[in-house]
C-alpha cells in the first residue's frame, strides 16, 4: 500500500512579500478520520436514499478512490511564475 | 565523471541549454548507462521507470534571463494519473454522458464507458513515448514529456 504524503511545501511570493510553508499533512489524516466518523451517520442515511439510483457502489468506493488519489500525490510539483508572482507546491516523495 | 555528462554540464554552464534540457539529457544518459550494463528490463519494469509527466512552459529568449514572462513547471506522478483515471469509473452515468457529449462537440469521438483498466495500462505505457514540443511565435516553448 502506498504511503500518504507526509509534508507539503508551499511557497507564494508576490511583488513585495512572500512566504514559504512546510505543511504537516500527517496531521490532516487524524483530522480527516475524525471528520469521517462525525459524518458517518449522514453517510449511513445517504446510502439507503441513493441505493435505488445505483449510487451504492459509488458511495462506497468514493472514499477509497479519494484516499488513493491523496496517497498518489507524493512527488507532485507545481511551479508557476508570472511577472509579479511565484507559486510553488511540492509534495516530497522521500520523507 | 562520464565524458558525455561532463559535456552536458559544460553546455549548461555556457547557457547553451536550459536546466530542463540538461536534466533530460542527464536522465537519458543515465538510462542508457543502465541499459548498457545489461539489466534486462521487462515491459512492466520499463513502465515503472517512467514516473512523472512533466509540463514545462518557458518564455521566449528575450525573457530567458530577466525573470519576466510566465513560466510553468509541473511534475505529475504517473501513479496520480493512474488513480485519477480509476476515479473516472466512479463518475455517474449522467456525468459521463455529459463529458462524452462535450468531447463529441469538440470533434473527439471518444466514449468514456469504454475505458477499462487494461486500456488505462496500455495508455499509460504509451505515454512513456510521448514528447510534445511546441514553440510559439513569441519564442515561448511548451514541452510535455514523461521522465
Amino acid at each position: 500500500m502506498k504511503r500518504p504524503p507526509m509534508l507539503m511545501h508551499v511557497k507564494i511570493r508576490g511583488e513585495r512579500r512572500g512566504f514559504g510553508l512546510w505543511l504537516p499533512l500527517f496531521l490532516v489524516l487524524p483530522l480527516a478520520l475524525a471528520l469521517f466518523i462525525i459524518m458517518l451517520p449522514l453517510l449511513l442515511i445517504a446510502i439507503p436514499v441513493f441505493w435505488p439510483r445505483g449510487w451504492r457502489k459509488r458511495a462506497l468506493h468514493i472514499f477509497g478512490a479519494a484516499f488513493e488519489i491523496f496517497n498518489s500525490m507524493r512527488g507532485l510539483k507545481i511551479a508557476v511564475q508570472g511577472d509579479h508572482h511565484y507559486i510553488y507546491i511540492f509534495l516530497p516523495y522521500k520523507r | 565523471m562520464d565524458e558525455n555528462k561532463k559535456r552536458v554540464l559544460e553546455m549548461l554552464a555556457q547557457n547553451k541549454i536550459s536546466t530542463d534540457e540538461a536534466y533530460r539529457l542527464l536522465s537519458a544518459l543515465e538510462s542508457e548507462d543502465s541499459t548498457s550494463e545489461g539489466t534486462a528490463k521487462s515491459g512492466t519494469a520499463a513502465r515503472i521507470k517512467s514516473k512523472y509527466l512533466r509540463v514545462c512552459i518557458m518564455p521566449g529568449p528575450e525573457h530567458e534571463h530577466d525573470g519576466k514572462g510566465d513560466r510553468v513547471n509541473v511534475r505529475v506522478p504517473m501513479s496520480l494519473i493512474r488513480a485519477g483515471m480509476k476515479f473516472t469509473s466512479l463518475l455517474p452515468p449522467e456525468a459521463r454522458d455529459k463529458v462524452n457529449g462535450a468531447l463529441h462537440e469538440k470533434g473527439i469521438d471518444f466514449d468514456m464507458r469504454n475505458l477499462n483498466p487494461e486500456d488505462m495500462d496500455e495508455f499509460l505505457e504509451a505515454l512513456s513515448a510521448l514528447e510534445v514540443d511546441v514553440a510559439g511565435s513569441d519564442g515561448e516553448t511548451v514541452k510535455v514529456f514523461v521522465e
